[in-house]
């Protein structure tokens, strides 16, 4: 057997191990990840709970934006009602589509992943648990603020899309539209740190053995999700950005008098708004490929075809987002080459579609609540897919686009795909985390209502589209036999909400949490998050061999929980987990995890009351609350990067295994690799926003600022990332003074500083005002962007001196050091690109 | 007989209340036909019409209750022959009152008239 | 407010709505077609006989299902589509009639342009066209995106400050053909109708000579009222000293069959409940109350405009 990292895989051989264990051992491993309780819990971060509070909060949302359509419905079932006045509906609509998807969907397919994904790979929590809860509580306090802004009149009103100028400041003066930028601002900060958690939880934190081969399907569903999350939500950040920056300093990007362009929203939301779609489709189809195969009792047929679609659904998806723009009047050959894009990301789906059909014949179907939810979802979403084919044909778009069509086409896309195949995955799984299973004949009741409903509310809404009726209209007048059709409409999703309704009751009557004494295997799964566990995850780590370990070894589940494989105990008396190599899933170190702590959470809702009072322009109490986030992050950062005094291990059966790596081979290298990718995404979008501008209205574009500027820029930047390297280089050296590697990191933060200082200095001077034009807004967005890292950098500095002069530096690397220096280098490389990109065109 | 159908469930509505004045009922006319002639004339431009949701217009008083109101635009006794006169041209009926004229036959001005009457019963 | 067919896309009135609705039942033909091949499969995958069951449980049912079939159905598909969006985009004659209709929140200005592309006729929220001719929009915008879909006619077409879009259509006969705004444009925008008229060529032609030719208006009171009160600030009648650009152009008000974009109809009441308090009829729109103009005064105006023929 080859090997990645060098380590033998002969050892695996040495599991199960013979021989009782030691006395003491699982009690120690259940001190050691006791829950704290009552008011305590608030500091918990263990996955089992924060997943459970994601996954509950995810569902209220979806509860809340699921009664603000049922208000619609009311006020669409005849014409001319009066039950939602015309700006408050225009609220609810945009509410509901924002909420959806942004405070429903998105976070509950990550939350569903924090939950399920650490028991999956057999990781006793995910790689950055602190990051989880931050990522939780700043998710859930910050979307209930906003959505609070409903009751005062406040929310959003210029639909989920808030396409511009309607939501410039001329037009939507109030802060109803600051609120959802800023809102939304920080519920994308909060997705994307779930993403990487989830990305370098599922390639790094994979029980011994666990090749890419024999990962899970939903893994894999969950890695493409991460990645994509990587890259589209960079999009919508900038765009949001963008547009914020607009409506408080009037910087014209979006403004077409001054060099802007309307249709520059549209290019950057839509950038993030399609693959947002897959975001949400493709975790929930790796549950259902899961589900698919427990329930017929067979492997998936076709594991690799779907591997590869979900692939290729990352890869096309980015290139179809101009569909939503068909009928803003683009040139042929984009409407070609979208269309065809269109067309073409439907094939991995039919690739899923089909494998589950396949399995189902192989198999021998079981007809339970999990299966009628995964069947209806299937024909659900064949039925939107296939609509979504008619409208990708942009003559036919050109009169289905806003109308009623796209709500029936999108609404079977997302319950067909997601929504369904999440009540699904609520009965599979439920039995893993409560201690009774749910109930079979409420769970029909609920499928059959859920699934009637939505068939009746959604089919019509077709027709209506294609008899004219826009999307987004508070009212229509009577005599055009809309009425009917609607009065349908309504009437289905009423039907729609008694299924949630039924399964409310379920929930009520048989759901009860639990970490421990869970109901269990009760439909006979194959993957390792049905071995018997703790909070502790199990109580060994297994060695996986094949991708069902669970039907290929009915001894596993003993020898796990005699704790005959990996860590049956804590070798170091803390929380800690394997890290695992990415590919063949060797054992490489074990990491010291982080134990309860206020600070994520604090630091959660000092975030949230930034951006909250951020919007209500209370500047200085958010300036407060922004200095104490950072002031948390840091003190919950402090205690994470810690040396213990066993320099390494046995992790079982005489595997020694180190207890500190730094490098390329760190968890959290990884981490900072995938946040400099985010960083960078913002970048490119912001360099394609530039760019684009220029394209479309060159005619306002000035000279740049001089070049010989450049010689002043170019060296800080260069002089910043050597100081920086110098200082990791340095720390290596035993001949050095230990407080060298500090004091070379500030000069290489303030040679950044001095870089970007540079530069904004020589576009002031060239005259350039960033509210003068298209250039002067993208040009002084692109800077303060940089300004921004290289303030971060700076504070960076700040915290290395504090952890230098507490002898927390150590020889020859640190993973604090390292993963700064990181930031620095990438930071002044940035910048360097700003400097000379900026100056390539006008004049 | 046809007025006695179209006003029956008015009527029902109506429950143990006296009959309907005698001075206000309306021959021939039809309450439901009146309804589409206002919709058509657009009425609810200026008025708030009863069993009208939209427009409830401003620059009118409201038509609810109409039945009962002693006086057409506080000026004109409440008969049945002045209402159809006035609802068809006004500004003739009674010199100086806002209403402008309305593109409404006679036999229309009726039926408005009768919708007025009957669904200003409670 | 509008007669015609309440089937919309499936009844489409011209040749470029019409080449859609074709395609549109191509699609619905692939949609049930597809549809019944996935739900057959689903039901020999739960139900089927062992047989059937077997050929289609393995990896090469999905390469024909899941990669082959789509394949060469969304190729075919694609050819046909794009071949048509071609068809449809294809330049106009030099010599077709050119209209240029502006989105405004929320109603439509309309301009009809002469052959050098100068406005020579001005009109709101209603466009009147000779049947059997291809007409070329010019869409444009003055403050938020619009969208202009008249469904019979053709598709929809954005209109984007900043940027100049071009539809074409045609009406195959005479007739009325309602629309609306299909782009969300805040406040009101359930409530921005547009209606085309499609008229015999000849009566076209007669009526829009008798519209340029030069009318005068007598200076009755309607008419000083119209300037005194504030009104000719931000509406245009043509040969008066009324020439406000902001709001909709009154020339020809008298003789639109509706009011307030598509939405109420038009006589000398509605006219004046509009101006009156068109605050509670059409919430947000931009024109404010008077409701402190006399009855004789609002008698007056309301008169004057419905003469505006």
């Amino acid at each position: 057997m080859k090997s990645e990292t060098g380590f033998d895989p002969a050892l695996y051989a040495r599991f199960p191990t013979p021989g009782e264990r030691p006395e003491g051992e699982l009690e120690e491993l259940e001190r050691i990840w006791c829950a704290p309780r009552g008011w305590q819990l608030l500091t918990a971060v263990n996955n089992n709970y924060i997943g459970f509070f994601y996954v509950a909060a995810a569902f209220l949302f979806f509860l809340l934006a699921g009664i603000l359509a049922l208000v619609m419905r009311v006020q669409l079932a005849l014409p001319l009602q009066g039950v939602l006045p015309q700006d408050t509906y225009n609220q609810f609509f945009t509410m509901h589509g924002t909420v959806m998807m942004f405070l429903f969907a998105v976070p509950m397919v990550e939350a569903i992943g924090v939950l399920l994904l650490p028991q999956m790979l057999a990781a006793r929590d995910l790689p950055f648990p602190r990051l989880s809860a931050y990522a939780f509580w700043a998710y859930f306090v910050g979307g209930l603020c906003f959505f609070t802004s409903l009751f005062f009149g406040l929310a959003p009103d210029g639909g989920w899309f808030m396409y511009p100028p309607y939501t410039s400041i001329t037009y939507s003066p109030g802060i109803n539209a600051d609120f959802w930028l800023l809102g939304i601002g920080f519920i994308e900060i909060s997705a994307i740190a779930g993403a990487i958690e989830i990305v370098v939880g599922v390639l790094r934190t994979r029980a011994p053995g666990m090749t890419l081969d024999k990962m899970p399907i939903y893994a894999w569903a969950m890695l493409v999700f991460g990645v994509m999350i990587i890259i589209a939500f960079p999009s919508v950040i900038l765009g949001t950005l963008l547009l914020e920056l607009e409506r408080a300093f009037n910087w014209p990007f979006f403004d077409p008098t001054r060099g802007g362009d309307a249709l520059l929203w549209q290019h950057l939301f839509w950038f993030f708004g399609h693959p947002e779609v897959y975001i949400i489709f493709l975790p929930a189809s790796g549950l259902v490929s899961m589900m698919v195969a427990t329930m017929t009792r067979t492997p998936l047929v076709g594991h690799y075809l779907i591997v590869l679609a979900f692939l290729a659904t990352g890869f096309i998806s980015f290139g179809v987002w101009a569909h939503h723009m068909f009928t803003t009047g683009m040139p042929n050959l984009s409407i070609g080459f979208f269309s065809a894009a269109s067309m073409a990301v439907s094939v991995p789906a039919g690739i899923q579609v089909f494998s589950w059909i396949a399995t189902f014949a192989v198999g021998k179907p079981r007809y339970n609540v999990p299966t009628l939810f995964l069947l209806g979802g299937i024909v659900t979403f064949v039925i939107g897919g296939l609509t979504g084919v008619m409208v990708a044909m942009v003559p036919f778009d050109w009169q289905a686009h806003d109308s009623y069509f796209i709500v029936a086409h999108l609404h079977h896309v997302l319950i067909g795909g997601m929504v369904f195949p999440m009540f699904a995955a609520f009965y599979y799984w439920t039995p893993m985390t409560s201690s009774r299973a749910l109930s079979e004949q409420l769970g029909k009741w609920a499928f059959w209502l859920m699934f009637t409903g939505m068939q009746v509310t959604f089919w019509p809404m077709h027709l209506v589209g294609l008899m004219g009726m826009p999307r987004r209209v508070y009212t229509y007048l009577p005599g055009r036999e809309w009425e009917v059709i609607n009065m349908i409409s309504t009437v289905g999703a009423f039907t729609l909400a008694a299924g949630v309704l039924a399964f409310l009751i379920d929930v009520a009557r048989n759901f009860r949490f639990t970490t421990d004494s869970d109901a269990g295997n009760v439909y006979g799964g194959g993957t390792l998050e049905w071995l018997p566990t703790g909070l502790y995850s199990t109580r060994s780590i297994p060695v996986v061999k094949s991708r069902e370990p669970l039907w290929d070894d009915p001894k596993l589940a003993e020898d796990v929980e005699a704790g005959r494989y990996f860590l049956p105990g804590s070798a170091t008396g803390l929380r800690e987990t394997i890290i695992t190599s990415p590919l063949r899933a060797e054992p490489q170190y074990l990491q010291i995890m982080p134990g309860p702590s206020a600070w994520p959470f604090l630091g959660a809702v000092f975030t949230a009351g930034f951006f909250i009072l951020l919007t209500v322009q209370a500047y200085i109490p958010s300036f407060a609350c922004g200095i104490l986030a950072v002031i948390c992050v840091l003190r919950w950062l402090w205690d994470t990067d810690r040396l213990v005094k066993e320099p390494d291990v046995d992790v079982g059966a005489g595997i020694r295994l180190p207890t500190y790596v730094t490098g390329p081979d760190s968890h959290g290298w990884w981490a900072m690799m995938i946040l400099l990718i985010v960083v960078g995404m913002i970048f490119v979008m912001g360099v394609f926003s530039f760019f684009y501008l220029y394209g479309v209205q060159p005619r306002f574009w000035v000279a740049p600022a001089d070049l010989w500027s450049l010689a002043m820029v170019l060296p800080a930047y260069g002089a910043a990332s050597g100081l920086a390297w110098l200082a990791r280089y340095m720390l290596a050296r035993e001949a050095t003074e230990l407080w060298t590697p500090g004091v070379l990191f500030l000069c290489g933060a303030i040679a950044l500083a001095t870089g970007i200082g540079a530069d904004l200095w020589s576009w002031i001077a060239s005259g350039l005002r960033p509210d003068a034009s298209g250039q002067g807004a993208t040009v002084y967005a692109l800077l303060g962007l940089e300004a921004m890292l290289a303030a971060i950098g700076l504070l960076m500095a700040g915290y290395i001196s504090a952890r230098n002069s507490r002898g927390m530096i150590v020889r020859p690397h640190n993973n604090s050091l390292d993963l700064c220096v990181l930031w620095v280098i990438y930071t002044a490389g940035q910048g360097a690109l700003t400097a000379v990109l900026t100056r390539a065109v006008g004049g | 007989m046809h007025t006695v159908r179209a006003l029956l469930p008015l009527l029902l509505t109506a429950g143990c209340k006296p009959p309907p004045d005698e001075a206000q009922h309306m021959p021939q006319a039809d309450p439901v036909r009146g309804k589409q002639a206002i919709v058509r004339a657009g009425c609810g431009a200026c008025h708030v019409v009863p069993g009208l949701r939209w427009p409830q217009g401003q620059s009118g008083p409201s038509l609810e209750g109409f039945a009962d109101q002693g006086l057409i635009a506080g000026r004109l006794p409440n008969r049945p022959d002045l209402l159809v006169a006035y609802v068809r041209n006004a500004p003739a009926t009674l010199p100086g009152t806002t209403m402008p004229a309305m593109p409404l036959t006679d036999g229309e001005a009726r039926d408005v008239a009768a919708y007025l009457y009957a669904s200003g019963k409670r | 407010m509008t007669s015609g067919s309440i089937f919309a896309v499936f009844d489409p009135a011209g040749p470029y709505a019409g080449s859609i609705t074709t395609l549109a039942w191509v699609l619905i033909a692939m949609f049930v077609a597809v549809l019944a091949v996935v739900i057959a499969a689903l039901w020999i995958a739960l139900r089927g006989s062992g047989r059937l069951k077997a050929r289609l449980g393995g990896t090469r049912a999905i390469w024909i299902g899941g990669i082959g079939f789509p394949v060469v159905v969304l190729t075919a598909l694609l050819v046909y589509g794009l071949t048509l969006t071609r068809h449809l985009t294809a330049p106009m004659p030099q010599d077709a009639m050119r209209v240029r209709i502006t989105g405004e929140m929320w109603w439509w200005r309309v301009a009809y342009l002469d052959p050098s592309g100068r406005p020579f006729m001005l009109d709101a929220n209603e466009l009147h066209i000779p049947a059997g001719r291809p007409v070329l929009l010019e869409l444009e915008s003055n403050d938020v995106i619009h969208s202009f879909w008249v469904p019979r006619l053709s598709g929809k077409l954005d209109m984007v400050p900043g940027r100049r879009n071009t539809l074409p259509i045609q009406a195959d006969g005479p007739g009325v053909f309602a629309g609306q705004c299909a782009e969300y444009c805040g406040g009101p925008h359930a409530l921005m109708g547009f209606v085309v008229i499609a008229h015999e060529p000849a009566a076209f032609d007669r009526m829009m000579a008798a519209r340029r030719a030069p009318r005068p208006v007598p200076d009755e009171r309607g008419r000083q009222l119209f300037r005194s009160t504030g009104c000719a600030a931000c509406h245009r009648i043509a040969g008066t000293e009324a020439n406000g650009m902001a709001g909709p152009d009154l020339t020809h008000v008298g003789s639109r069959r509706s009011l307030g974009a598509g939405i109420l109809p038009n006589n000398r009441g509605t006219l004046a409940g509009w101006i009156g308090d068109s605050q509670a009829i059409k919430p947000g729109n931009r024109m404010p109350p008077y409701k402190t103009l006399s009855a004789a005064d609002l008698q007056a105006l309301a008169a004057y405009l419905e003469a505006r023929k």
